[in-house]
């Protein structure tokens, strides 16, 4: 009984954020188009680099042709767009302004509420960017093998994949207690992403060692994996291997998180919240 | 006959801004059809000030005197009427006429934050393009009368509010303006600091012969630097002369504080009485009456001092300006 | 002339109020080296695949790297602080205080802050691009550096006055200080060259937001690629931009202060 209230409560707070977070993306329209433009611009970019490199060594690099390098980057924005998170500069905001007390009071644990923000914001910016890619799909001709099993298992695999970033990120955001320089870490961070995620380029055509770090780090179990097992680029041994890596990876930032919150918050209260 | 350093006549700012009523349906309708509502800042305002008269300019927010300063130091293009500064249009914003003016704000600083006072300093020289001799000549003479020794090295933001403003006024003076406009430049500061201001801003006056616009919310300003006071309410010229004349003008009241044994006595019937203290008894009577008040006071009953005062100058600047609202 | 005293005086300004935090230069230089290397890393990465990208050879993206650092470096240096503070002292109205100077008011905002440590990404910017330089030998003549020079200027002038512009809308309008990210957002789009994108995206690269050039175009120049059209035309656009961000600036200040339109 207490866990069905628990739950029913917890919705009622999701619910609540979306409203809240619904109106502040009316107010702040003008900011959400610009971060947008980048959001698109980044895998595009990419996108059309590949393809000329593909173009002219012979039609295709590393097993992508120039249209599956489209369909892989179309499917990197929209995956992109979904794990996505900005929590780190929200918990530097926060501490600079002072703000986390209230956190802090609230019987609720904060990081609901920011899942929650989260993922109401992307109820808005998800269809947008659908949108965006489906014409640029028709630009850019994007080519991929489907087949069924791989289809079902991107479910768990995208949401596993969304926990394990925003996990892993938030743990990364409570830096805030300690440094005011998240800036720096936010970049070292963001460098990581855009090499061992497949970002830059899909992590088939990086040297095997490199793939091999990439397998251990998390980076490519939050964005690159769901890219390539939604192409059904994976064998299902692959697969299963992935969700296995991922639910691990979500496993070991939940302790992370467990420890550092704790560690921060006493941080920020001994310094005087 | 000299030339007025500062020449107004009739001169007029109005804003056009959008009306509207509270509420969805009035949010809807303002989409298609802006009302548009006129709002006189400032509505045929003539004075003439000579050079080196120091004068206050007083008004209850929303008077029009920001507005006024503005438009005398050239940041606002006034909707009527004519105005000139040192023989210069303002709003034409000629580099000569800046060379020549100040405009130091209570609230806003225009001192760089993080680096001392001084710095801040030699970008004004290069900007005034003052030279070193001058320039130096000017920094000593003015630190020596605000006491700014200790504080030129410090970062801006390391000073206090009082210390902040004495920077800040040195920084407005470093190119021997003739006119300085001060908008409230002492909002803010402890009494102290206050006096030294004043202080300064007279001295400063005598020396150098500029003249000085001065607008505040503390009468002790105004009472202490400016023998001219000129008001303003609702963009109007409310009154231009002596600040005693002021009062003598807009008070309908005199002050009789009478010294009596205890406070046991009821003097309802001579006069409004304010309080008693220690048998001092401070009462309010109408101007015409105070002569005969006073007559019979002292005959009546046993006195052992009496005063007649004006009411404190706040209080009739209170009075003036609740007179015009009503 | 006083407007290079004026601009020596508000370098120094900037020098001194970066110093009282030394340990921002050592986080800077960390963090400029990092997207230098990313950005290297990347070349590195796509020439393991490939002899030329669209006909630029490694020597020459290294080049327009370079560029891309440099002109960035130049931006985040002056133009964004300047034109960032400009939009705030509209809003707090410390703009009146420079209205009453007496110095042309569009170039005491435009030089009115700098971001010192910026000085960096310049600094590595020309490294890279004298080493590209090295690299090229002798297919960079006089001609080349000539005109690499020349579109480098005009590409100064012409990011300068579309940044004016933007900001100038703050006159106008309120939220204006969003909109300067715009540039930064698609400059990402410059490390690459213009010549790759599809027609609409190199439209939108060169005549919305002008990042071509800011670095496509110094650096064909750079790579003897410029043809003359390109090089008239963009000398044309810088003058043009100019007198339309000085138009706009100038009717923004009258806007200010309540002239009648």
């Amino acid at each position: 009984m207490i866990v069905l209230q628990e739950i029913r409560n917890l919705l009622r707070l999701y619910a609540q954020q979306f409203k809240t977070t619904f109106a502040s993306m009316v107010q702040y329209r003008a900011s959400l188009f610009i971060w947008m433009i980048s959001q698109v611009l980044e895998p595009l970019v990419y996108l059309i680099v590949w393809s000329t490199v593909s173009n002219s060594s012979g039609g295709s690099v590393g097993g992508y042709t120039a249209q599956g390098f489209a369909a892989y980057y179309l499917a990197l924005m929209l995956v992109n767009q979904f794990t996505y998170t900005w929590i780190m500069w929200e918990y530097e905001y926060r501490v600079r302004q002072g703000q986390l007390s209230f956190a802090l009071l609230k019987p609720v644990h904060p990081i609901h509420s920011d899942i929650a923000d989260n993922l109401s914001s992307k109820l808005i910016t998800l269809p947008i960017l659908a949108v965006v890619a489906a014409g640029l799909a028709l630009i850019f001709h994007p080519t991929a093998a489907f087949n069924w099993w791989a289809g079902l298992a991107f479910i768990p695999a995208i949401i596993l994949a969304f926990l394990v970033r925003f996990l892993l990120e938030w743990t990364l955001a409570l830096s805030a207690f300690w440094t005011t320089r998240v800036n720096a870490i936010n970049q070292v961070y963001f460098i990581l992403m855009l090499f061992l995620a497949g970002q830059i380029a899909p992590l088939s055509l990086f040297p095997h060692w490199l793939q091999i770090v990439a397998d251990i780090l998390p980076f490519r179990w939050m964005l690159g994996f769901p890219v390539e097992l939604v192409l059904s680029r994976l064998s299902p041994a692959q697969a299963l291997l992935g969700l296995a890596a991922q639910s691990t990876w979500v496993f070991i930032s939940l302790i992370l998180i467990r420890l550092i919150w704790r560690a921060g918050v006493r941080v920020y209260s001994a310094v005087g919240a | 006959m000299t030339e007025p350093a500062i020449h107004l006549h009739e001169l007029c700012k109005t804003y056009r801004v959008p009306e509207r009523e509270s509420g969805m349906r009035a949010a809807l309708k303002s989409l298609f059809h802006r009302r548009m509502q006129d709002i006189n800042a400032v509505d045929g305002l003539s004075f003439d000030l000579n050079p080196g008269e120091i004068v206050g300019f007083l008004g209850p927010n929303g008077a029009g005197k920001t507005t006024t300063l503005k438009m005398l130091s050239g940041l606002l293009h006034p909707t009527g009427g004519e105005c000139m500064v040192l023989g210069s249009v303002p709003w034409k914003r000629e580099r000569t006429f800046l060379r020549q003016i100040t405009l130091v704000m209570g609230q806003r600083n225009q001192l760089v934050w993080d680096i001392p006072a001084s710095d801040s300093f030699e970008l004004n020289r290069v900007i005034y393009r003052l030279s070193p001799a001058d320039f130096r000549r000017t920094l000593n003479e003015l630190t020596e009368l605000l006491e700014l020794g200790p504080l030129l090295k410090k970062p801006v933001r390391n000073l206090s509010l009082g210390e902040r403003m004495k920077c800040e006024i040195a920084a407005a003076l470093l190119h021997r303006p003739q006119v300085v406009f001060l908008d409230e430049p002492t909002i803010g500061l402890d009494v102290t600091m206050q006096r030294r201001i004043r202080t300064f801003i007279a001295e400063y006056n005598r020396r150098s012969g500029a003249t000085v616009l001065l607008t505040s919310h503390y009468m002790a300003d105004v009472a202490a630097l400016c023998k001219r006071v000129i008001v303003i309410h609702h963009g109007r010229l409310l009154f231009d002369g002596d600040l005693s004349g002021l009062v003598q003008q807009f008070t309908a009241h005199k002050t009789i504080i009478v010294q009596l044994e205890d406070c046991q006595a009821s003097l309802h019937a001579y006069g409004e009485v304010l309080n008693c203290e220690d048998g001092r008894f401070t009462l309010r009577v109408p101007k015409a009456q105070t002569a005969q008040v006073t007559e019979r006071l002292l005959a009546d009953l046993p006195v052992i001092d009496l005063l007649v005062e004006d009411p404190p100058i706040e209080e009739v600047i209170d009075q003036v300006f609740t007179q015009e609202t009503a | 002339m006083n407007t290079l005293r004026l601009l020596y005086i508000f370098f120094r300004v900037s020098v001194l109020n970066e110093t009282a935090y030394r340990v921002n230069f050592f986080v800077q230089l960390f963090q400029s080296l990092l997207e230098l290397g990313t950005a290297l890393a990347g070349l590195a990465v796509i020439f393991s695949y490939t002899q030329s990208l669209g006909g630029w050879h490694p020597d020459e993206m290294l080049a327009l790297v370079g560029v891309y650092f440099l002109v960035g470096g130049i931006i985040s240096l002056v133009i964004q602080p300047g034109m960032s503070a400009l939009i705030d002292s509209v809003r707090d109205g410390t703009l009146d205080f420079t209205l009453t100077k007496p110095e042309d008011a569009q170039l005491l905002v435009s030089i009115q802050r700098m971001a010192i440590w910026s000085l960096l990404d310049l600094l590595m910017g020309t490294g890279v691009l004298i080493t590209a330089l090295v690299l090229l030998g002798q297919t960079v003549g006089v001609g080349e550096a000539a005109q690499f020079i020349g579109m480098l200027l005009a590409g100064a002038v012409i990011v300068y006055s579309f940044w004016l512009i933007l900001a100038s809308l703050s006159f106008w309008f309120v939220r204006v200080e969003n909109l300067l990210q715009i540039f930064q957002s698609m400059y990402q789009a410059g490390r690459w060259p213009i010549s790759l994108y599809p027609g609409w995206l190199r439209f939108a690269l060169t005549f919305v937001v002008p990042v071509a050039f800011a670095t496509s175009v110094p650096a064909e120049a750079l790579t003897g690629r410029l043809g003359g059209p390109t090089l008239l035309g963009a000398f044309g656009l810088a003058i043009l931009l100019f007198a339309i961000a000085r138009l706009i600036w100038r009717l923004g200040l009258r806007h200010y202060s309540g002239a009648s339109a």
